[in-house]
């Protein structure tokens, strides 16, 4: 039997690794600038194969530039395919839990199976990075998919990163046991539609985080909601699980299973039950993407709408709009300043007993105050995260 | 022995006794200009020939002279290889060539190397004959690397002399006047080789496109030319812009051009009057781009723009945002059409731009300039010239002209190339000196020459995220196992001259790895 299976692709910044059975470790490499690169390529894969326990195989490299952790996660996914006794590679990452409302204006997502789109994706300054396992990657590279999102997980340091898995009726169960191996911040579960949905993914992370000795609890969830049933549901999905800390909407889908076209009038019933169900369950709305990465004009129009709404942050498909996003979410000077002058008032008054209060006249009730602080609270956080 | 910067240099070369670097304004030239032989011509006299082969009797060229040619159809050019054709099959030996540039389209000089018809090369060596001359053993002596302005005051000092000048015109006429930006085929200034042109012993416009005279404007001049060819084709202006021409997509070049145009701002440079190059690769175009938003968005006019001419300068001078735009090239029909038809984009030439050996350099007038590299080390040397495997890539071009002169020299590189380090510690080629480079400008951050607190200063104050150059490659070097280093023999295969003709780095033969 000689079972021969490929992982990766030719595409720029990738690496195509072919394995076949062989009586002791074989390993060729073809690549671009050879002479320079060649022995590094070699090493990557030889400690992969060792790591792995492989001592007998064949394996062929074809690299296109690609960076250490790809080349390493393509090893993985061609010899667990050839030898699938073999133990998935633990990365020994360590991660600090994030934090529930931690600002969250851009979801970054990132297919997670193309190596050259997931090149410098820390770089752009994205609140959140989405790595998708799930539209983005075709049933054939689902497991590619997922190792590279493992190793990348494990090599690139990112502020908050999620990782969008499939349902848990197809691949999602398989996509939670090699992902959570290094850790992400968060999952993201597509098409939510229940709050059993919900139960039924956090039993799987809550068993997975005890076989992998990870602190209970330091997973999140972000459901997305993308279906007439889930928006049917917002209110019970946000409030399933203390896990929820973000729940996003997914209009293309939404718009599809409505039959309707995609205006903002026929979303506004969905966005606005997703942001009132959020909010009842103190869990952050994050908006849908705009698809139209052209149109810069459209994407802050729509933004503003959706920040206007209530929601706290929105969903980004390529680098570019995560500054028009952040501006549109990111409180202005004049808002702080307006919001601190509110404050003090309020402050002074309660100092002197004073139970009303006014500035220029105009009367500053209860909720004005709260929206002054939260406004100060974002823009304190914001800068904490920006000298992080 | 060692110059300035540590590297090492051989003595001499053949008969000629080498100068070592000693800093990037370090020399003082001494000597006067070279003589080119007198000669009249009389009312009514012919110069018009009629092939390349009768201009070569005509001009009594012979082996082991030297003749040269400008670049401006770049990988479009089809002179070049007419011209060595005809040699070869007249059966020249031993010409030295003496090109402001080569490109992959000259491929076929592989053959005439081989063949002994050329045996020595002064020019930058693009592409396949640079990886042909890399090998080694294949010329009777070291290539020899110039910047515009280096290979203008060489020629003007009369350390080359060059026995026959080729100078394919878009438009010429009868006399010897021509220009680059009319005709059939026009491909911008071709003013590299006005040098050529007044020193040469021999001087040989070859058009595609005879005019009644007068030919205008005069970037070769009538009292240079001695004879005047009319070919079928001297180049193919489709190539001439060779692909450098796309605003990059990527979103990490986007961001370093994006971070290079934040730092023109937070320099204190821009404001009325600002001067600045503009560049042609793919990150300095949109980082050009990002600084002429911020210019229209202030309100500021800036002073002159420096090409390579682009639509996008174009563009830039006629929203008003700068008053001049100058030219020693032009790398789309875009600038092309705007230097014929307007009087504020002016043609100029190496001796104007970038001669170290001259009463003043057009680039001495700019405020900030985006510059690529192929590599950049921790001293701030660039390297423009070599691939890190040590073989022979690129030419100089205007780099070093530019960085010497500019207040704020910027360096925009992403900090790996597929799996290669940019940031390394000490680059394979020193094209130009750390002393020059201001800022290196890239996704993980900017780095600044420690000579230059003040812009550090600046861009604290900015809130740019200002790094040590070392901590930005040691991210950098976590993605990738080091490639590689190639291991150096004796043999050397080019020379880099500094501006000035000191030697500022020398390419050796590769024998093996590391």
């Amino acid at each position: 039997m000689n079972v021969e299976k490929t992982a990766g692709s030719e595409d720029k910044r990738d690496c195509q690794v072919t394995v076949t059975s062989a009586s002791s470790l074989e390993v060729q490499v073809e690549a671009g600038n050879k002479n320079l690169v060649e022995q590094g390529i070699r090493q990557v894969i030889e400690e992969t194969a060792a790591t792995l326990k492989v001592k007998k195989a064949k394996i062929n490299a074809i690299d296109k530039g690609a960076l250490d952790y790809v080349i390493a996660a393509r090893v993985e996914a061609a010899l667990r395919s050839v030898f699938p006794s073999t133990t998935s590679i633990q990365s020994g990452v360590s991660r600090i839990a994030s934090k529930r409302g931690r600002p969250r204006r851009s979801r970054l997502y990132a297919p997670g199976n193309n190596p050259r789109l997931l090149v410098g994706i820390e770089l752009h300054g994205a609140d959140c990075v989405l790595l998708d396992l799930e539209d983005s990657v075709p049933p054939v590279e689902k497991a590619a998919a997922r190792i590279l999102v493992k190793h990348l997980l494990a090599t690139i340091d990112l502020p908050e990163v999620w990782v969008r898995i499939n349902p848990l009726s197809s691949y999602g169960r398989d996509d939670l046991a090699e992902v959570l191996r290094s850790r992400p911040h968060g999952i993201c579960l597509p098409k939510a539609e229940s709050a059993e949905d919900i139960d039924e993914l956090a039993t799987e992370i809550v068993r997975i985080e005890k076989e992998l000795g990870i602190a209970e609890g330091s997973t999140l969830i972000m459901p997305i909601i993308e279906t007439a049933q889930g928006i049917l549901h917002a209110e019970e999905i946000c409030a399933a699980n203390e896990r929820v800390a973000i729940v996003a909407f997914g209009a293309e889908d939404f718009t599809r299973d409505l039959g309707a076209k995609r205006t903002q009038e026929s979303l506004l019933f969905a966005r606005s039950m997703i942001v009132a169900s959020a909010k009842a369950s103190e869990v952050q709305a994050s908006d849908t993407v705009y698809s139209n990465v052209e149109d810069e004009d459209g994407l802050i129009a729509e933004t503003k709408l959706a920040r206007d709404l209530g929601f706290d942050g929105k969903g980004a498909i390529t680098p570019r709009q995560i500054a028009p996003i952040h501006a549109v979410f990111s409180p202005s000077k004049e808002a702080i300043e307006e919001a601190q002058k509110i404050v003090a008032v309020a402050k002074a008054a309660e100092a002197r007993g004073i139970g009303a209060i006014a500035i220029g006249g105009k009367m500053i009730d209860r909720p004005v105050l709260e929206r002054a602080r939260r406004t100060l609270k974002l823009a304190q956080e914001l800068t904490g995260e920006e000298t992080r | 022995m060692k110059n300035a910067l540590g590297r090492e240099i051989p003595e001499r070369i053949g008969k000629r006794k080498l100068r070592p670097f000693k800093g990037a304004f370090a020399t003082t030239p001494t000597a006067q200009k070279a003589p080119r032989p007198q000669k009249t011509v009389k009312p009514g006299e012919n110069k018009v020939l009629s092939s390349i082969e009768e201009a070569i009797e005509a001009t009594g060229l012979s082996d082991g002279m030297t003749i040269s040619f400008h670049h401006s159809f770049r990988n479009g050019d089809l002179l070049v290889n007419q011209v060595l054709d005809t040699c070869a099959r007249m059966g020249l030996k031993d010409l030295r060539l003496f090109p402001t540039a080569l490109f992959p389209v000259h491929e076929p000089l592989i053959e005439h190397i081989k063949n002994g018809v050329v045996t020595r090369i002064e020019g930058s060596m693009n592409g396949p004959v640079g990886a042909f001359v890399s090998q080694g053993g294949k010329l009777k002596a070291p290539a020899v690397l110039r910047s515009h302005g280096g290979r203008w005051r060489v020629v003007e000092a009369g350390d080359i002399k060059i026995d026959v000048a080729f100078i394919a015109a878009p438009q010429a006429d009868p006399y010897g006047n021509a220009n680059g930006i009319k005709g059939k085929t026009p491909c911008g200034p071709i003013t590299f080789c006005t040098v050529d042109a007044m020193y040469a012993e021999k001087t040989v416009v070859v058009t595609n496109n005879l005019v009644p005279y007068p030919a205008y404007p005069f970037e070769i001049q009538q009292g240079w030319t001695d004879y005047i060819v009319v070919v079928d084709e001297i180049g193919d202006p489709e190539s001439i812009a060779s692909g450098t021409l796309m605003i990059t997509r990527s979103p990490t070049r986007l961001k370093i051009a994006r971070l290079a145009s934040e730092a023109v701002r937070a320099s204190g440079y821009l404001v009325d009057g600002f001067n600045f190059q503009g560049g042609a690769g793919g990150i300095s175009l949109a980082a050009t781009k990002f600084v002429g938003e911020e210019m229209a968005k202030l309100g500021i006019v800036g002073g002159f723009a420096m090409g390579g001419g682009t639509r996008l300068l174009v563009d830039i001078l006629h929203q008003g945002l700068v008053r001049v735009i100058l030219d020693g090239q032009a790398f789309d029909t875009a600038a092309i059409e705007s230097l014929r038809e307007d009087q504020n984009h002016v043609i100029m030439d190496p001796g104007q731009y970038a001669n170290y050996d001259s009463r003043g350099c057009s680039t001495y007038m700019l405020d900030a300039a985006f510059l690529g590299a192929t590599e950049v080390d921790l001293d701030f040397n660039v390297n423009v010239n070599t691939h890190s495997d040590g073989q022979l890539l690129h030419g100089i071009g205007g780099h070093q002209d530019v960085a010497s002169g500019a207040k704020m020299t910027v360096i925009t590189i992403p900090t790996l190339r597929g799996r290669l380090p940019v940031i390394v510690d000490s680059v394979t080629t020193v094209t130009t000196p750390g002393e020059v480079i201001d800022v290196v400008v890239t996704e993980r951050g900017i780095a600044v020459n420690p000579r230059r607190k003040d812009l550090k200063d600046r861009f604290l104050a900015a809130g740019l995220p200002v790094r040590e150059l070392k901590e930005i490659k040691q991210e950098a070097d976590r993605l990738t196992r080091p490639p590689r280093k190639p291991i150096f023999g004796d043999e050397v295969i080019a020379l880099i001259e500094w501006r000035d003709g000191t030697v500022i780095d020398s390419v050796r033969k590769v024998i093996g790895w590391e």
